[in-house]
């Protein structure tokens, strides 16, 4: 126990370090000036910027305005996503059409919907939450798919042999048994889901994280655009790693699936 | 009491047809601990599994107190030889899984299954998950799972057969203890022929292709029995000699045409 807190201590401080020399080369180049401000911005601009931008409150707003949005997004495609998996597996027609092509929808970069969604939506917040939802539905839905199919099925004869049978058998046994696969189909569609959604704002005149960057840009204004695109990062890995990151280590954990 | 009548079962695949069961006539009684020995292949498991109804024969029929089986049921728990526990369940949510599905309140089903984890000696493992178990200790919880049902019939398949040895030894006197303390009907599939003259009253030998019953020994030696007993070995050679037959035509068919049961290892010697 000991050991491993010395061990960590050592490994953040290290990468303290690694970040500070970071920031501090950054500052560097800014000050030899090889390129102008607008194109090379510097680590205390940056900051500035955030400072400001949270203190009136105006990055916060499009903080919350794009976390609604792709809460929305995300939950429309986790409740067709799953439906529409159940669907395939139910239907064994649909499995051997359907599944291909949505295997092939899901290279599809989630922002090429996004001319077809402003068609049928117009320009502004519907087409936004229909390239978000878009952009994980497919990995959720095969993953339910390939994670139902991949269920040992042993467990199945069990449950049988011991009275259960269908919608039980599939709520106690089935998905239970494939809710590893399902979470990381579930983390890989948030991270498809968060990208489609800065690509939506950035196409869209109104609000949210990735109209902040556009905004940033059309004021030539470096500090906002790194500071931005940070807070971007900064999110997309917290929910990332802490949330989704955290749940499939838990449920991997607890099946048994980590025993090395 | 159940009986099976002319049991048929033929597989069907691209390369071939296979007869795997091939009238299968037996009847097993209440309160009988019966097993079933034969060389690997010769459609054991499938016996197990259409008595269980998880499949289905081509022919014939099993009946079980009058009734003809047709699925898979509580009344026929199967006991496998990988423990098949649910990972994602404690234990004694495993325990208590099948208590669930019928619909037993929670507070009944939690003395039952504290009850069947007392009987295979696990109360302490009782919040653990099954992957934090050894393989004994998970055949173990899949026993005290099983037992709970309190099905008519217990079926195991092969349920030792991954064991180490000692393990084993451990878990063949816990059962014959449970066994005579609860006098369950149960049928018991193993290849290995001590363990079951250990366990059962009644000995079934089977043939491999196609899968018929050839012999049936009945064990008269007094329980407790001991693994070490002479008049345990004196059975364990008559069902070996009739089995060695039965190995040796398998390897026959299986191995190429230079093979030899003189030059082999493989085939179980008289002791
Ligand atoms: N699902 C199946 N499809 C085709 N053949 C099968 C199937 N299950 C079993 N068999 C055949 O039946 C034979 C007996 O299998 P099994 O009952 O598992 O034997 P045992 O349990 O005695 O080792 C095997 O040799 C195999 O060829
Ligand atoms: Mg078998």
């Amino acid at each position: 126990m000991q050991q491993r807190k010395k061990v960590s201590v050592a490994s953040v401080s290290k990468k303290i370090i690694f970040y500070l020399v970071f920031v501090g080369i950054w500052e560097m180049f800014f000050r030899l000036k090889l390129w102008p401000e607008y194109s090379f911005p510097a680590p205390l601009g940056v900051a500035e910027n955030l400072v400001t931008g949270f203190s009136d409150s105006s990055y916060f707003i499009a903080v919350g305005i794009s976390l609604k949005r792709i809460l929305i997004g995300y939950l429309i495609s986790l409740s067709l996503g799953f439906s529409l998996g159940l669907l395939i597996i139910r239907i064994r027609f649909l499995d051997e059409t359907l599944s291909p092509l949505l295997l092939g929808l899901q290279t599809l970069p989630s922002i090429c919907w996004l001319p077809l969604a402003i068609l049928w939506f117009g320009i502004g917040e519907d087409s936004i939450i229909f390239v978000v939802a878009i952009g994980s539905i497919f990995s959720i839905s095969m993953s339910v798919v390939s994670g139902v199919k991949n269920v040992p099925p042993i467990y199945l004869r069990a449950a049988k042999t011991m009275g259960a049978k269908g919608i039980k058998a599939y709520t106690t046994v089935v998905l239970p048994a494939a809710l590893p696969a399902i979470v990381t189909g579930m983390k890989q569609g948030w991270s498809f889901a968060w990208r489609a959604l800065m690509a939506g704002e950035l196409l869209s005149p109104k609000d949210g994280l990735g109209y902040a960057l556009t905004i940033g840009r059309d004021l030539a204004d470096m500090n906002q655009v790194v500071g931005v695109m940070i807070m971007i990062v900064i999110i997309g890995l917290v929910i990332d790693k802490l949330i989704f990151g955290k749940l499939e280590n838990a449920i991997r954990h607890r099946w048994g699936l980590t025993r090395a | 009491m159940l009986r099976v009548e002319s049991v048929n079962k033929i597989f069907t695949s691209y390369a071939r047809v296979t007869n795997t069961l091939q009238d299968i006539n037996l009847t097993v009684n209440r309160g009988e601990f019966v097993s079933i020995v034969g060389p690997s292949g010769c459609g054991k498991s499938t016996l197990l599994n259409v008595i269980a109804g998880l499949e289905k024969s081509t022919g014939g029929r099993v009946v079980k107190d009058g009734q003809e089986i047709i699925d898979a049921g509580p009344d026929r728990v199967v006991m496998f030889q990988d423990s098949a526990l649910f990972p994602w369940l404690k234990v004694i949510d495993n325990v208590e899984y099948g208590m669930k599905i019928a619909g037993i309140t929670k507070p009944k089903r939690r003395e039952i299954a504290i009850k069947y984890l007392k009987m295979v000696h696990l109360t302490q493992f009782a919040s653990s998950y099954p992957h934090e178990l050894s393989g004994g200790m998970r055949q173990r919880v899949a026993l005290a799972r099983a037992l709970a049902m309190d099905s008519d019939i217990l079926l195991m398949d092969e349920p030792f057969a991954a064991l180490d040895g000692q393990t084993r030894n451990i878990l063949h006197s816990e059962l014959q203890h449970i066994w005579s303390e609860t006098r369950k009907t149960i049928i018991f599939v193993t290849h290995n022929v001590e363990e079951a003259v250990l366990l059962a009253d009644r000995v079934i030998v089977m043939t491999a292709n196609p899968g018929t019953i050839k012999k049936e020994f009945i064990v008269e030696i007094p329980r407790p029995r001991k693994i070490e007993s002479l008049e345990l070995a004196r059975v364990v050679n008559q069902i070996m000699s009739e089995l060695r037959e039965e190995v040796e035509k398998v390897a026959k068919s299986e191995f190429d045409s230079d093979w030899s049961p003189r030059s082999s290892k493989l085939l179980p010697t008289p002791v």
